[in-house]
C-alpha cells in the first residue's frame, strides 16, 4: 500500500483539484481502506480497489460540501501559506487545472482514470462502477471539452 | 470506410485491436483530418501526464506514510525512512510510471510527424549548437509550474540526463526541443524539425508527445518535481 501512496496522491489531487484537499481525501481513502481491509480479495488488484474507495469519498464529499459549502479541514492550509509556493503552483494556477475543474466530476474521473493513471476502458470502469460504454462516453465528452478549453493545439 | 469520433478516442488510447484497430489505422493513413485529431489526443494526453506526474515524485506526507507504518497492510515492507531512500537508490526508470505511455503511444503511432536530430556532445566534430539569449532566459528562469499561459515559450519538464546534467524540454510557436546546462550554457540535445510538405500542418501537435520521448531516452530519472525545479532554477542549474 505504501508503494501506491504517490499514485493516490495524483488522482486525489487531480480528484480534488488542490493539493491539501486531495491530500485530506487520501487520508480518509487510506483510513477507510484499513478498517476495511478484510474486504479486499487476494488476487485482485490493489490499486483498483483503493481508487473505488477514494473516488466513492470523494463523491460523497463532493454532495455533503455542496449542502454545507464548507470545505472539509483543511490543517496545512494556513501552514503553506508563503511557504511552499511550488506546491500551490503546481495545482493551483495552470490551465489544466483550470480546465478540469470545469469539468462534471464523472467525467473528470473517467480522464484521470484513463489519460493519467493510464487504466483500460474495461478497469476504469469497474473502479468507477458503470458500465463500459458509460465510461466511454464521459471520457469522449470530457476530452472533448478539455480540448476545447485547452484549444489552439489540435 | 467510416471511422466515428469514438474510435478514434480508442484508438489513440489504444483500446482496439484486430481488424477494428486495422480499420483505424488505414483510415488514418487516408485522411489526414483524422491523423490531427488522433495526434490531438494524444498531446492531450501528453499534457494531463506531465502535468500531473511531479505529484508522484513529491515526498508523501507524513501523515498519510505515518497511517500504515503502524498497521500490517504494509505487508512487511519495513521502515517508511528507509523505502523512501531506497526508492531514491532504485534505478530511474523504475520510478517513471508516468512516462511509460508515451513509448508504447509513439510506436503504435502512424503519424510521427517530427524529424529529432539528436546530437550528443562529442559525436560531431562541428561541436554543440546552444541556445541563444532569449531562449536561454526562459530556460534559465522559467518554472514550468508557473508559467503564464501566455508564455511564448513553455516548459513541457526537466530532467537529469546520464551524465547529471540539467535538460529541459520546451515548446515555442517557432520550435521547440530539449536543451541540457553545460558550463558554456544550455546545448542543445534535440530540436524539433518540421517535416516539410503536408505534414506541417499538425507539426505542433505531434511535437509534445514527440519531445516526452526523446526526454524519457535521455532521461536518468524521473522529471524534476516542482520543488526540485525551483532549487535548481535558483542554484543556475549547475551542481
Amino acid at each position: 500500500m505504501l508503494a501506491l501512496l504517490p499514485r493516490l496522491r495524483r488522482f486525489a489531487i487531480g480528484l480534488a483539484g488542490h493539493p491539501a484537499d486531495g491530500d485530506d481525501l487520501c487520508q480518509m481513502t487510506i483510513e477507510r481502506a484499513l478498517a476495511r481491509r478484510d474486504q479486499w480479495q487476494e488476487g485482485t488488484r490493489l490499486d483498483s480497489w483503493m481508487y473505488r474507495i477514494m473516488r466513492n469519498i470523494w463523491i460523497d464529499e463532493s454532495r455533503a460540501r455542496k449542502r454545507r459549502s464548507e470545505t472539509f479541514v483543511d490543517e496545512e492550509a494556513g501552514l503553506s501559506v508563503g511557504g511552499d509556493g511550488g506546491q500551490e503552483a503546481l495545482v493551483g494556477l495552470g490551465d489544466v487545472d483550470r480546465a478540469m475543474a470545469q469539468l462534471p466530476q464523472e467525467q473528470r474521473e473517467a480522464v484521470l482514470l484513463v489519460m493519467v493513471e493510464g487504466y483500460s476502458y474495461k478497469e476504469a470502469a469497474e473502479v468507477v462502477g458503470c458500465p463500459v460504454g458509460t465510461l466511454n462516453s464521459r471520457l469522449v465528452r470530457g476530452r472533448d471539452a478539455l480540448l476545447e478549453l485547452l484549444g489552439g493545439e489540435a | 470506410m467510416s471511422v466515428t469520433p469514438d474510435e478514434l478516442a480508442a484508438f489513440a488510447d489504444g483500446e482496439l485491436s484486430g481488424a477494428d484497430e486495422a480499420r483505424v489505422m488505414a483510415a488514418i493513413a487516408a485522411d489526414p483530418a483524422l491523423a490531427r485529431q488522433v495526434e490531438a489526443h494524444r498531446t492531450l494526453k501528453a499534457r494531463l501526464a506531465s502535468h500531473f506526474a511531479p505529484i508522484l515524485e513529491q515526498p508523501v506526507p507524513d501523515r498519510l506514510t505515518e497511517l500504515l507504518a503502524g498497521s500490517s497492510a504494509g505487508g512487511g515492507q519495513g521502515q517508511v525512512v528507509d523505502l523512501a531512500a531506497a526508492r531514491l537508490e532504485r534505478e530511474g526508470r523504475r520510478r517513471l510510471p508516468a512516462w511509460g505511455w508515451v513509448g508504447g503511444a509513439l510506436a503504435a503511432s502512424l503519424v510521427a510527424v517530427l524529424v529529432f536530430t539528436v546530437t550528443r556532445p562529442g559525436e560531431e566534430a562541428g561541436g554543440a549548437a546552444y541556445a541563444g539569449a532569449q531562449l536561454a532566459s526562459t530556460l534559465d528562469s522559467q518554472l514550468s509550474a508557473a508559467q503564464p499561459s501566455s508564455a511564448g515559450t513553455r516548459i513541457l519538464l526537466s530532467f537529469r540526463n546520464r551524465e547529471g546534467e540539467f535538460c529541459r524540454a520546451y515548446s515555442a510557436d517557432d520550435g521547440s526541443g530539449i536543451a541540457c546546462r553545460d558550463q558554456r550554457g544550455w546545448r542543445f540535445e534535440a530540436q524539433g524539425t518540421g517535416a516539410a510538405g503536408a505534414q506541417t500542418d499538425f507539426r505542433m501537435a505531434g511535437s509534445e508527445a514527440e519531445l516526452l520521448a526523446a526526454a524519457q531516452d535521455m532521461a536518468r530519472g524521473p522529471a524534476l518535481s516542482a520543488e526540485e525545479e525551483k532549487a535548481a532554477s535558483a542554484a543556475g542549474w549547475r551542481d
